[in-house]
């Protein structure tokens, strides 16, 4: 006979997805497969220039187009107030543009029709005349007196945005000025897009007589969408309902309101008819929000021995025409501020300046937890490359700075309160694992034959689960989340949550966490998300915070239920309430085991038969405000092997120790942190973009910007530590983007590991072959 | 080039499906808008990804790269005609054993795709399965797990290509 | 994206016949590649549509060209500008003619063309080569228009010879 916690299927149980069934048959309903009675379609024209002045838009060829039902520009929504839009940051973006475009790709027209290959003729067939205007395009050119300025319409007129600082500048250089070794680096993380396999898209639909509008979105974020909606609309909140549909991931790029997602809602309401927008993917690459490209200059200052004293950090952010990047709002440059890592520095100070340049708007738009891969990569580089200036083996000098496991809660230099953590057991346990020593002894003897072989270590610390109320706002809106129960009679339960799955699993773990509070089955218990009319409010799933913050708020729900519940048990058993325990999924009489009843009795009995005086029912709803964010961490280790004729790097092995406190399913985290380590090698060995002198993108489709293939992607070997948050009501953080936070520095450091006895200190991302290459040949090492 | 419309029947999943189509009409959204089975995915531009692939005729290929006139006359498998008298195929168990998808959306096409390997390569390297869906783009996976699941469907294939064999060759013995 | 061309041809046809051809939009029409149609507003202003190929994406662009600086028998030079759905072009040409002898003329030229859109971002790697192969089309083209033995006055509007691209 099983036991009970086996049949439940609760906490840190492989349960098998409860959404699987549905996709393995083909019956997911994503964006483009929803069809609407009278349904038509839009197309969206675009600007082949990356700044210009539109001097003429002649759609009458367009309209003539049997099929054809309108042309939306930039002049009829300027009628209707809605020819921009705000941006999450605060600043503002054009829907459509009046007379300007500011980035190649920008939508400049939509056309309606009443069938999909009709409303891409009509594109054809609008006529736009471009005066085209001098791009900027690299961001330190933007900054010069004389570049083009991006946005006139801004009372400030340069292309600063921004610029941000944390940490202490005083403290800093007093650290730097006693310092014994100081070494620097410029690092350059260039632009890459998430490329979900699913584009984005939506289906507008504006009821007439309801006055309602339904939108079916691909959005991470429903109810945010909603507000802010109403807010530019005017129509209030009851009368806008977000409907997020089954969503073929998101990592980030699902965040933005994108000016296709308003212009068909306006055509929606204007004709009064469901408007499917669904984007190609050269328009997903070429436009929607990308991610990354910070240029950084870092200086890490030591004693001899190897004790890290200080770090610090310039930044120049390029961020496109708009700051329309998803962060919460007192952070432009997210969470970058992390950058000291997992080490006990005495001092840090940060400085990011935001920057327009005539490229698509974004930034945190892949799994980036809000810049932490920005800084994680800075500090695990620098970190390298004062091992190698002091020679020392780069795990030593990681395990001499440590911040140590007595030391948390620890308050970083930068103002964060890291939770817990143990960096020293995840980082031996990687190092056992990859077998450290052997490899360290195969490299010298590879390099003495001249074979090129490199080993690369990153010990990151992630933060995520935004965040609490006196820090965290998106819009003003407090970044709490939140989730509702209904337990039924006969013993199961709906639950809605207030975040949103792209892929994570949210229908299987919040299902669990609720099977272990409850001791109700996992299969009896249905998860519900995404549809603003019926999920309780929440900021939606991104930089890891599910877990965190509306994991906690499930768990905190099903508490509130366990506690009147716990009242209906001592009716039942004609005990006192103080004398009832909660203990193995029952509720029983203290002392006397054999005297209990089940959650699935006292379900029953919640509404035949009650306490006098007591409401019917067994529900409960928390919106959860997370004291802190959760801090979880890893130990990464990466054997590469380069050949010297192609410069291609093979990655041979990669050993990923995670830990993020206690977890839900296994099953679930180890497949996460496959796609992660697979997105982390990606930008590191194959994805970049890059524009020319005019502005044009050079990787605007699958053909130039290379996804891994599984041929390119390892076998991924994962392993775990386990420190529980103590702050969070089941002792778990969030994981979702770990890997991909900790994974290109690993790369990197081996690569560079393999080179450094000739000197190479650092290679910019992507490392791709010709790139390496090329250093090969400057080095003397290239063959062939 | 005629835009005159043209009539086709495809038989889809044994269902013969006949419409009168533009010629210009994509494989993938004769699939998905006339025979509305939406299982069957778009996922780029440029024939890179895979999301669109079906059978034709047993063989994978990307229907977005097709017309629906090129295939007028041919037998199409989708992810829709995996599943038998309520049976779910050994691939579409495998993925659901081996935590094979996350977001779903590559899934029809790479399973698709995986079929055609395992009907030609019973039993497969994990090289080799790797090889057969580099055509097939995930991002959710990292592709540990659907190889993981691959090897799980092939060998349930194997088991059940071998009971026959067996209840033969007791039906042999007890003669 | 920008690219810069140039080239010298030699002309077994005098420089007098070079010069009227080279000032004849409609024979010049009858070697661009994909040519489909031209609007003539004046002797020095055009606006021909023409059919491009390269790679997966074809284009259909509108050209206003505009002939400027003439210095009859030597020089003249022209500015264009092209938009297509999603993509557009802007360019640069030049053109000196002297003459080798009584029936040969060299033509140097130059030009420059910025590709933007669809097709600068699509075709990028494609873009030169295609260019070049375009550009010889046209020259071998015009090149052995006026060589050719005098015929009967041909009618304007003639097939251009359709291109395919790649």
């Amino acid at each position: 006979m099983t036991t009970p916690a086996q049949t439940l299927g609760g906490m840190g149980h492989s349960v098998k997805r409860k959404e699987d069934p549905r996709f393995l048959r083909g019956k997911g309903r994503y964006i483009d497969d929803i069809k609407l009675p009278g349904m038509i379609y839009m197309d969206i024209v675009r600007s082949p220039y990356a700044h210009a002045n539109i001097t003429k838009i002649d759609a009458s060829k367009a309209l003539a187009l049997p099929g054809v039902l309108a042309v939306i520009t930039g002049k009829d929504l300027d009628a209707a107030g809605l020819a921009w839009m705000p941006t999450l940051m605060s600043d503002k973006q054009m829907v459509l543009p009046v007379d300007r475009v500011v980035y190649q790709a920008q939508e400049v027209a939509a056309v309606i029709a009443t069938e999909r290959y009709i409303a891409a003729d009509g594109v054809q067939l609008v006529e736009v005349e471009y005066d085209p205007l001098p791009p900027v395009v690299d961001p330190f050119k933007a900054l010069e007196p004389d570049a083009p300025l991006v946005r006139p319409d801004r009372e400030q007129k340069n292309n600063h945005i921004w610029h941000w600082e944390a940490g202490d500048a005083a403290q800093t250089d007093a650290a730097f000025a006693s310092a014994e070794v100081v070494v620097k680096e410029d690092l350059y993380i260039p632009r890459i897009h998430v490329c979900s396999i699913e584009t984005c898209g939506c289906v507008a639909s504006f009821d007439k007589v309801e006055g309602k509008l339904t939108i079916y979105m691909t959005t991470q974020a429903p109810h945010a969408i909603r507000t802010v909606y109403s807010l530019v609309t005017g129509i209030p909140e009851n009368k806008i309902r977000v409907i997020s549909p089954d969503i073929g991931g998101g990592f980030g790029g699902k965040v933005p309101v994108y000016p296709g997602y308003v212009i068909a809602s306006v055509a929606s309401i204007q004709t009064g008819l469901p408007v499917k927008w669904i984007e190609d993917r050269s328009e997903n690459i070429q436009a929607d929000s990308f991610a990354r490209d910070y240029h950084i200059t870092a200086e890490l200052a030591a004693d001899k021995d190897g004790t890290m004293k200080a770090l610090r950090v310039k930044t120049l952010a390029d961020h496109g025409a708009f700051d329309a990047a998803a962060n919460p709002s007192k952070f432009p440059a997210g969470l970058f501020s992390v950058v000291t890592g997992s080490y006990n520095l005495q001092a840090a100070h940060v400085e990011v300046d935001g920057v327009y340049t005539n490229k698509p708007s974004g930034g945190v738009a892949y799994r980036c937890s809000f810049r932490v891969t920005e800084a994680v990569h800075t500090i695990e580089r620098m970190v390298d490359v004062l091992a190698q200036k002091l020679g020392v083996d780069p795990a030593d000098l990681r395990m001499k700075n440590f911040i140590q496991p007595e030391s948390f809660p620890y308050k970083s230099p930068t103002g964060w309160e890291y939770d817990s953590g143990n960096y020293p057991a995840a980082l031996q346990k990687a190092m056992a694992k990859i077998g450290y020593a052997d490899l360290r002894r195969e490299q010298a003897e590879k390099r003495a034959r001249g074979e090129l072989m490199g080993i690369g270590i990153s010990t990151f610390t992630e933060i995520v689960g935004a965040g609490p109320s006196h820090t965290f706002d998106i819009l003003g809106i407090k970044m709490f989340d939140s989730c509702e129960i209904r337990v039924h009679p006969t013993g199961s339960a709906i639950v809605r949550i207030g975040v949103q799955t792209q892929g994570q699993g949210h229908e299987t773990t919040f299902a669990q966490i609720v099977a272990e509070e409850l001791g109700l089955p996992v299969e009896n218990i249905t998860v519900e998300h995404g549809d603003t009319d019926t999920a309780p409010y929440g900021l939606g799933t991104y930089a890891s915070r599910s877990t965190p913050t509306a994991g906690a708020a499930t768990a905190v729900a099903s508490r509130k239920i366990r506690e009147k519940a716990k009242n209906i048990a001592a009716h039942l058993l004609e005990a006192n309430p103080d004398d009832i325990e909660w203990s193995d999924y029952k509720f029983q009489v203290k002392g006397a085991p054999g005297r209990s009843v089940t959650m699935k009795d006292i379900a029953f009995a919640a509404y035949t038969n009650h306490p006098q005086g007591m409401e019917a029912g067994l529900e409960a709803v928390d919106y959860y405000d997370p004291p802190n964010l959760t801090f979880p961490f890893g130990a990464y280790i990466c054997v590469v092997d380069i050949d010297r004729g192609t410069g291609a790097v093979k990655i041979r092995r990669f050993v990923a120790v995670d830990d993020c406190g206690n977890i839900i399913n296994p099953m679930i985290v180890e497949g996460q942190i496959h796609g992660g380590l697979t997105m982390g090698m990606a930008p590191a060995l194959l994805e970049g973009i890059s524009y020319d002198e005019n502005g044009n993108m050079q990787q605007g489709t699958f053909m130039e910007y290379l996804l891994p293939t599984a041929m390119e992607t390892p076998v991924w070997e994962t392993d775990k530590t386990v420190t529980p948050s103590p702050h969070h009501p089941f002792g778990a953080k969030g994981v979702g983007e770990s890997a991909t936070v900790g994974a290109p520095p690993a790369v990197v450091n081996a690569v560079v590991d393999a080179l450094a006895h000739v000197g190479v200190t650092h290679i910019d991302i992507p490392m791709t072959p010709w790139k390496v290459y090329e250093l090969l040949e400057a080095h003397g090492l290239a063959e062939g | 080039m005629s835009d005159e419309k043209q009539r086709v029947t495809l038989t889809i999943n044994g269902q013969p499906v006949s419409a009168e189509i533009e010629p210009r009409l994509l494989l993938v959204h004769f699939i998905r808008e006339v025979a509305n089975l939406t299982g069957t995915h778009i996922g780029c531009d440029t024939t890179s990804c895979g999301a669109c692939a079906v059978l034709l005729n047993g063989v994978p290929a990307k229907s977005c790269t097709m017309f629906a006139v090129q295939a007028d006359g041919a037998n199409i498998s989708t992810v829709e005609g995996l599943e038998q008298g309520g049976v779910l195929h050994p691939v579409q168990e495998g993925f659901f054993q081996e935590h094979g998808l996350q977001c779903g959306f590559c899934t029809p096409g790479m399973m698709m795709t995986a079929v055609a390997f395992l009907e030609r390569n019973p039993n497969p390297t994990d090289g080799e399965i790797r090889q057969a869906i580099s055509g097939n783009l995930c991002r959710c996976t990292g592709y540990v797990n659907i190889v993981k699941s691959i090897q799980y469907a092939a060998a349930r294939m194997r088991e059940q290509q071998a009971a026959p064999a067996m209840a033969t060759a007791g039906a042999e013995a007890t003669q | 994206m920008a690219l810069h061309f140039e080239g010298t041809q030699q002309i077994k046809a005098p420089i007098e016949k070079v010069w009227q051809f080279v000032l004849d939009p409609n024979k010049v029409a009858e070697c661009a590649p994909g040519f489909k149609s031209m609007e003539i507003l004046a002797d020095d202003h055009f606006k021909p549509t023409l059919a491009v190929g390269i790679g997966a994406v074809k284009a259909t662009f509108t050209l206003d060209v505009q002939l400027e600086d003439v210095q009859p028998q030597t020089h003249a030079a022209m500015r264009g500008r092209g938009n297509a759905a999603g993509s557009a072009v802007d360019m640069k040409a030049a053109m000196d003619l002297t003459p080798v002898s009584a029936d040969e003329t060299t033509m140097a030229w130059t030009a420059d063309v910025n590709v933007s859109g669809v097709i600068a971002s699509v075709g990028a790697r494609l873009m030169e080569g295609t260019a070049h192969k375009l550009t010889a089309q046209f020259f071998d083209c015009f090149r052995q228009k006026l060589e050719a033995p005098e015929e009967a006055e041909q009618p304007t509007e003639t097939e251009a010879p359709e291109t395919s691209g790649t």
